[in-house]
């Protein structure tokens, strides 16, 4: 009982995936700034930020709706720590899995999207509206092919469990490779999901000031930008162990080291794609998504039905 | 609990994030504070970013005289804040109405209409003083360690 308490509170759970989200922050943000040619904030920004929200005042807009203005940030941060504690981190086992665990995570990953759109819609402010929509509309465009993606890669393993998926690779070295494609389309895809720069039309400054977050302050942005970086390490986490189910040695410290070097390349992808690309229109992406990656993430399936005939 | 207000303190010095509203500039000072938001000069290493709405920002610069048009549009924006907060004036008509001091359709100053923190005179002031300003004001917060209004006696500028 204690131990999974701790499993959740501490590590891997709570705190260390808060302090990880927050350094995952940092990462992105410096190494966006060294691609740019500047120099980039300190390494405590992101703690530096998140305290002085903390300890900022909470104005809750008159117009909106109390109960669901605070809610929503509570219940997008909680899904997303959720979604952490199924992923395999140091040994081929977690504590909670169960089969099915990996249909669990990417609906958990779901849930922040909504969150914010709840919260934009009942902030009942023009620009928290616009940018809700359209995350909502964002939303259907990229979740198609990362499911298709990542469940390619699972159907080549014949199980839905994230454990038995790390398993089955683990057994066959090799394997991961057939997944290079699946593993692209679904960082592209992740990119939508963090609202990052080529996809960052629910937040896009320029036009709607902060989207669906326009009207949070204090505590309440303080742990909607919390979810956002612990997001962005589960989002990451879940790909690293789907596509790349690799180094995981008889020392669980060693194979704890590999797999946060894991996090930090997939990091250091999402944060090189928002440096190099610019921010497309609504219509443009959905376009990109149903027209280009969702064909990927197809051939992906094809590819991996075909090789589960020829390698059986 | 005197902890805790340090370490709020400093990560308040640490994470300005500002917000820029032109309450009637010639827009000389608009381009300078751009200019300072820049790579070239790159603010971010000071945790300084530019926020879109008011509700996330700590410090509001204004550039510009107050003129009638704008005055309840800049106490609103100024009431939408969360605290704490704090107001930079940048440029000479911010500090005190410039050349269009008298005019007809200007109120004077930005502290004609909102208490102002800091005062960075110039013509327009050029984007070093705009952070050489904002770092000032973020170290008197420091030194002080009491209301904000302390802090209204520190940089003098204009009048």
């Amino acid at each position: 009982m204690i131990k999974e308490l701790l499993y959740i509170l501490v590590f891997p759970g709570f705190l260390f995936v808060s302090i990880a989200g927050l350094l995952a922050e940092y990462v992105d943000r410096k190494l966006y700034a060294r691609l740019q040619n500047r120099i980039g904030p300190p390494w405590f920004q992101p703690f530096a930020d998140i305290i002085k929200l903390i300890a900022k005042e909470e104005v809750t807009p008159c117009q909106a709706n109390p109960r669901m203005f605070h809610a929503a940030p509570l219940f997008a941060l909680t899904a997303v720590i959720t979604a952490f504690l199924y992923t395999p981190l140091w040994h081929t086992s977690s504590p909670f899995s169960f089969n099915g665990d990996i249909i669990m995570v990417l609906y958990l990953l779901t849930i922040p999207t909504l969150a914010f759109f709840i919260g934009g819609w009942y902030s009942t402010s023009l620009f928290a509206r616009i940018g809700s929509v359209r995350a909502v509309t964002q939303l259907f465009a990229y979740e198609v092919p990362l499911f298709m993606s990542i469940l390619a890669s699972a159907l080549l393993a014949n199980s839905w469990s994230l454990v038995d998926i790390v398993l089955f690779y683990t057994r066959h070295p090799w394997y991961w490779c057939f997944n290079l494609i699946g593993f692209f389309v679904s960082l592209v895809a992740l990119l939508g999901k963090l609202e990052k720069t080529p996809f960052d039309i629910p937040e896009a400054e320029t036009e709607v000031v902060a989207g669906a977050f326009t009207e949070y302050s204090g505590k309440l942005l303080a742990f909607l930008r919390l979810c956002i970086d612990i997001e962005m390490v589960s989002g990451a986490a879940l790909l690293a162990a789907v596509f790349f189910p690799f180094g995981f040695f008889q020392s669980a410290f060693l194979s704890f080291v590999v797999f946060i070097l894991k996090i930090l390349g997939i990091i250091a992808l999402i944060s090189l794609l928002r440096t190099v690309v610019a921010r497309l229109r609504i219509d443009q992406m959905i376009d990109f998504c149903w027209k280009l990656l969702v064909p990927f993430a197809l051939l992906q399936i094809l590819i991996n039905l075909v090789l589960k005939g020829v390698l059986r | 609990m005197n902890l805790v207000k340090k370490v709020v303190t400093w990560a308040r010095i640490k994470s300005p994030w500002i917000l820029h509203f032109n309450t009637g500039a010639c827009n000389a000072c608009d381009i300078e504070i751009i200019a300072a938001l820049t790579p070239r000069y790159d603010i971010e290493r000071f945790g300084i970013q530019l926020k879109g709405t008011p509700r996330h920002a700590d410090v509001l610069v204004c550039s510009g005289p107050v003129t009638k048009q704008i005055e309840d549009r800049l106490i609103r924006i100024y009431e939408q804040m969360a605290e704490p907060k704090f107001v930079v004036a940048v440029g000479t008509c911010s500090c005190s109405g410039g050349v269009f001091k008298d005019c007809y359709n200007i109120k004077g100053g930005i502290d004609t209409t909102i208490p102002v923190s800091a005062y960075i005179p110039g013509c327009p002031a050029s984007p070093k003083a705009i952070i050489d300003g904002v770092i000032k004001l973020l170290v008197s917060l420091d030194e002080s360690k009491a209301s904000p209004k302390t802090i209204k006696e520190i940089p003098v500028g204009g009048e």
